[in-house]
């Protein structure tokens, strides 16, 4: 498309005539990233100011011009090409720390900043920035936000989804919002991380930052298969043990690591695990005695400590140049990117291998064997076609085997266009729908990253929509009757907290079951209606434990309510009814899953404005863990988003507001 | 990867191009140089120019995909030479992306190829035409800069700088010049090296080739190389004699490689080519041991290039820890300002040297702190390399450092005359210049 000039004229006036580039190079050289897509933008907007960010949205929704977020552009997915041309708005220049403050334990940033600069500036200060992607260096913390990296120390202390505590951020149309994480109603910051710029622009960012460790222990652990490997991670979970770092690889990477760095890694093992633990030193070294055992019993071949600085660093050395050992072979390296439940993950190793091997790719494999995350490492030359059609078609079939081992496509890279078809194959319609209505909500011209995440004509190729479990059928029906009425009903569990005397509730106490506890994986699936006390009887019963606490009211009602915003990063699946009667399914056992906009946080908190919770999936634990805190509740106050949300999923209100919170 | 079609960037004259570059996997051609970048974008936050602009456009990534995309025919050069050569002109040609990069790809020399393609010199005309002139007429180059450098004692160039006679175009290179360099070297100094030069030793054991900033400009620099090498060795310095760098990086390939082959005769000559060659600037023996490179399309001078490049040396070489006798209690750091390479022996060499001598008063640079631009950058892009000398300056006043070494001359010019202005606490040397 042609920017119009009366367009390009105010959007000089906002930006600066120099930042407003419309030249060849220009717009050839922001026509791509880490990926294999390429397309120009038709103009480009290097950002002088934060300030500048909602005048130059509001210009480009008047006039209807699409535009990207772009800063460091090293994903891997495709998240910041132009595909429908417009502009490309770049925010690299945006990379000033306003603020450290380590007394109350954040950062003030801008979402350039490059997250290696944090970590640097923090370091002095005995502080650090737990998100650790591999490209920290150069990638930045608006960008981490966007595609909600995680790294090494993911197992530990989780993804960016979890550290950034407010975020000012502009919708497409130019509204400017804040939101917290302390903030009643849905983890907006939850829906964002992963987003991929298609909800609109992140301003500034308050990310959590945390003391150091003082100490740290590394070990190198071979073992004679991925099996063993990846069941002394799941022995650790069960133990209580999560070390701050796990790293695997198979024996292919090894190899090629070893030829290429000399770092020192046993070469005859079938798979290597690079652990790393911190805390206290009497902490580290009962964890260790702990970490050896566990590793002997499942086979280690050696297990070997890094005694010295110098030799942690080897270690470290060696799996650094995994993508460096790759990257010297052939001009392109394609980084894939799959999760799947942990107990999978040597199924899904194997299908991996198979399918490397049947399309004759030669390709290294690492993976955070903590959260069954891996990464296929392909090497290939883009300008051979038929070499990078076969290379695309072999990812496309290790996406798809993923998904049936019960993963995600995506843990970390993100969906971006290269995975936006294979999102079709992993999520069914109602889900998918909800995807776009989200995009919708907050993006009805679909202006921001358009194109991208949700497939395109996907009613035809969407896997087929299952019914709802039989106990929540009652509900459903329920619903419906509900609807058909154009009466409203109060979503409530025990109602315990809403505390309401209407005749008009729909309670969730039916689905009352516990219905599995997954001692691999640890994981518990529970219906949203058992009570807090009934899970605990169940989790007893199987000797886990879980971060809730003890008290009155149900699972569904802890997670909605908004009472216990530290339990989100707990839950990794949930299915809900919606207002329209369609059920979606969103997670499961999985760690880490950064394909689609992440439900879990949208209904979190949600207080039974968008859906009714059936039901959840989430985190479990062998030892007891300090349950999170409880918040009185307080009803959500509307922001356009949310407003925006409600109107699309429930025109007829038939989840009415809180009292008080008019939402229509 | 030759399997594919090699659109040349230049295809009706190859001989003022590389046939291939020497990568440290092997040769390549420039198009598959340039395809190997996969952009991941390691290389951005390395790239000072990209530090400074937070743009695509001076960044590694963004210069190797438009030499790709030019080479491509997918960038048409008709509408877009002149940003075209502003990207490439503005690469400081230092190779820290090379160092960041996992695949080492040899950005420096993609533009300077993409340079030639597009005929574009970046230095002003003047000073180019009186650098050149070093290879045509040494001797009147050498007059010439011994003039001026008598007019500039004199008080004439200051006296052209209040008139603002320095200020017309294509003069401006003079107000740098006149900044940089050192005052009028003493009458010992000017004595002992021309002693050097006109008594050459009967039977050498290595062959001095003094860089141009240490024979004309810094006579005490060339004194510090030679009394350190001759601890050991007989040198005979080749004086006046041009290394090919100069027309490798601003003139024409076939002229350095004119140049080259004159010195590689030269190097031959004397006691069958197995003396080493000493350089004392970091740049010159880059450009040197990779010259096979330049010789590509001709095997004959290419085994003559690959042994004469087995014997240069650097000053490193010579230099130990034992020896230095400088106030280890004084903070330094190692500027690696340098053309094509930032890793490699004599960055190693240099930095363990420095680190066993002063221990912990060795600071160590972050992996962002910036370098000073080499080899007469300043010269090209003023504005820039002031803000990079400036970054240079904050970083090493951050870390309270006394003494910066470096591996060239001319980099302790450019450093000197910034710290004097904004931190005259501290003060640059060559590192041959260790103790003092």
């Amino acid at each position: 498309m042609k920017i119009p000039s009366a367009a390009l004229r105010q959007l000089q006036k906002a930006a600066g005539k120099e930042n407003v580039l419309t030249d060849d190079i220009s717009l050839s050289l922001y026509a791509y990233d880490c990926s294999l897509s390429r397309t120009r933008p038709d103009a480009l907007i290097n950002l002088p100011s934060e300030d500048s960010l909602a005048p130059i949205l509001r210009v480009l929704h008047k006039y209807r011009i699409p535009f990207v977020a772009r800063a460091a552009a090293t994903n891997h997915a495709g998240s910041c090409t132009a595909l429908n041309g417009g502009v490309i708005l770049n925010t690299a220049g945006l990379n000033r720390i306003l603020q450290i403050n380590t007394q109350e334990g954040y950062a003030l940033v801008q979402p350039g900043v490059i997250t290696g600069d944090l970590q640097d500036r923090l370091a002095p200060l005995g502080f650090f920035y737990a998100p650790d992607p591999a490209s920290q260096r150069v990638s930045t913390l608006g960008g981490n936000l966007a595609q909600n990296a995680s790294g090494a120390r993911c197992m530990k202390y989780g993804g960016t989804i979890d550290h950034v505590l407010e975020a000012d951020f502009v919708l497409p149309d130019g509204t400017e919002m804040h939101f917290s994480r302390r903030d009643p109603g849905p983890d907006w910051i939850g829906l964002l991380a992963g987003s991929e710029g298609t909800l609109g622009m992140i301003k500034r960012m308050k990310v959590k930052i945390l003391p150091a460790a003082k100490h740290i222990k590394t070990f190198l652990v071979t073992f004679p298969s991925l099996a063993d490997s990846v069941q002394t991670v799941s022995d650790l979970a069960a133990q209580g043990i999560i070390p701050r770092c796990v790293e695997a690889m198979d024996q292919v990477t090894t190899r090629a690591v070893e030829e290429f760095a000399h770092a020192g890694y046993p070469t005859d093992a079938q798979a290597l695990l690079i652990l790393e633990l911190d805390g206290s030193p009497a902490q580290i070294a009962q964890d260790e005695k702990q970490l050896e055992d566990i590793c002997l019993k499942n086979h280690a071949q050696q297990f070997i400590p890094a005694k010295t600085e110098a030799e942690r660093q080897k270690l470290w050395f060696g799996r650094r140049a995994a993508y460096a050992a790759m990257a010297r072979l052939a001009p392109n390296v394609m980084v894939g990117d799959g999760t799947v439940p942990r107990s999978e993950l040597p199924r899904a190793l194997q299908k991996v291998r198979h399918i490397l091997d049947e399309h004759h790719i030669y390709a290294s494999l690492l993976f955070h064997a903590g959260d069954g995350n891996f990464h296929p490492q392909i090497v290939f030359d883009e300008r051979n076609k038929p070499d990078t059609i076969r290379v695309t078609r072999a990812l496309k079939e290790i996406l798809e085997a993923c998904v049936d081992c019960g993963g995600t496509v995506s843990g970390e890279h993100g969906v971006g266009v290269e995975k936006r078809a294979v999102m079709a194959y992993q999520y069914d319609t109602p889900t998918l729908d909800l995807f776009a209505h989200i995009k919708q909500a907050a993006d009805p011209l679909d202006l921001a990253n358009p194109l991208k995440l949700i497939p395109l004509d996907y009613a035809s190729k969407a896997r087929p929509a299952l019914p709802p479990e039989p106990s929540v059928r009652p509900l459903a029906q329920a619903l419906a009757d509900r609807r058909q009425a154009h009466a409203p009903i109060l979503i409530v569990g025990e109602n315990t907290r809403l505390r309401t005397n209407t005749f008009h509730t729909l309670s969730t106490r039916p689905l009352n079951r516990v219905l599995e506890i997954d001692k691999t994986n640890y994981t518990a699936t529970a219906e949203a209606g058992v009570t807090l006390k009934e899970l605990f009887e169940a989790l007893q019963q199987s000797s886990v434990f879980c971060a809730l606490p003890h008290g009155h009211g149900t699972l569904g009602g802890a997670f909605a309510s908004g009472c216990m915003p530290d339990f989100y990063p707990h839950v990794l699946g949930v299915e809900a009814l919606l207002p329209d009667g369609s059920y979606v399914r969103y997670g499961g056992k999985l760690m880490k899953n950064a394909a689609g906009y992440h439900l879990t946080r949208l209904f979190a908190g949600s207080q039974g404005t968008l859906g009714l919770v059936t039901q959840l999936t989430f985190k479990i634990f062998a030892h007891p863990i300090r349950p999170v805190h409880v918040y009185p509740f307080v009803p959500g106050r509307v922001n356009p988003l949310w407003h925006a949300l409600k109107t699309r999923l429930d025109p007829e209100d038939l989840f009415p507001a809180l009292p008080g919170e008019p939402y229509v | 990867m030759s399997d594919f079609y090699t659109p040349q960037l230049d295809p009706l004259h190859p001989t003022r191009h590389l046939k291939v570059l020497d990568t440290p996997f092997g040769p390549r051609s420039v198009y598959d140089s340039v395809s190997f970048c996969n952009r991941c974008g390691s290389c951005q936050q390395a790239c000072p120019t990209y530090l400074l602009t937070a743009q695509e456009t001076f960044s590694p990534r963004g210069r190797n995909q438009l030499v790709r995309l030019i080479a491509e025919g997918k960038l048409k050069l008709a509408n877009n030479r002149a940003l075209a050569e502003q990207a490439l002109n503005t690469c400081l040609l230092c190779g820290r992306c090379t160092q960041a990069c996992a695949g080492k790809i040899p950005t420096a020399e993609h533009m300077l190829e993409l340079r030639r393609a597009l005929r574009s010199q970046p230095l002003p005309r003047l000073l180019f035409k009186l650098l050149s002139c070093r290879t045509s007429h040494p001797h009147t180059f050498a007059r010439l800069v011994r003039t001026g450098l008598w007019l500039r004692r004199i008080g004439l160039l200051r006296a052209a700088r209040a008139c603002g006679l320095t200020h017309l175009p294509g003069l401006n290179w003079l107000n740098h010049a006149d900044d940089i360099l050192p005052a009028y070297p003493a009458r010992a100094d000017r004595d002992a090296w021309r002693e050097a030069r006109v008594n050459p030793p009967a039977d050498p054991t290595l062959l001095y080739l003094p860089s141009l900033e240490a024979e004309f400009f810094m006579p005490s620099l060339a004194l510090a190389v030679l009394t350190w090498i001759r601890q050991k060795h007989r040198p005979l310095v080749l004086a006046n004699v041009s290394s090919g760098l100069f027309a490798y990086v601003y003139g024409d390939l076939r002229q350095s490689r004119r140049q080259l082959r004159r010195l590689i005769l030269r190097h031959g000559a004397v006691q069958n080519g197995t003396l080493p060659l000493l350089t004392d600037s970091v740049d010159v023996y880059l450009f040197l041991r990779r010259a096979p490179q330049l010789f590509a399309a001709w095997p004959h001078w290419q085994k003559k290039a690959q042994q004469f490049a087995r014997h240069v040396v650097f000053v490193t070489d010579f230099l130990s820890a034992k020896a230095i006798s400088a106030d280890k209690s004084a903070r330094v750091r190692l500027d690696c300002g340098a053309l094509f390479a930032r890793e490699g022996a004599p960055f190693d060499q240099a930095r363990k040297i420095l680190k066993t001598h002063f221990k912990k008063n060795f600071v160590e640079c972050l992996y962002k702190d910036a370098d000073v631009p080499a080899f007469g950058y300043n010269f090209v892009r003023g504005n820039l390399g002031e803000k990079i000398c400036m970054s240079a300056v904050q970083s090493i006043a951050r870390t309270q450092t006394g003494t910066v070494f470096t591996l060239s001359g001319l980099s302790a010019l450019e450093l000197n005359f910034y710290l004097k202005r904004f931190y005259p606490q501290a003060q640059a040397d060559h590192f041959a210049r260790l103790n003092g």
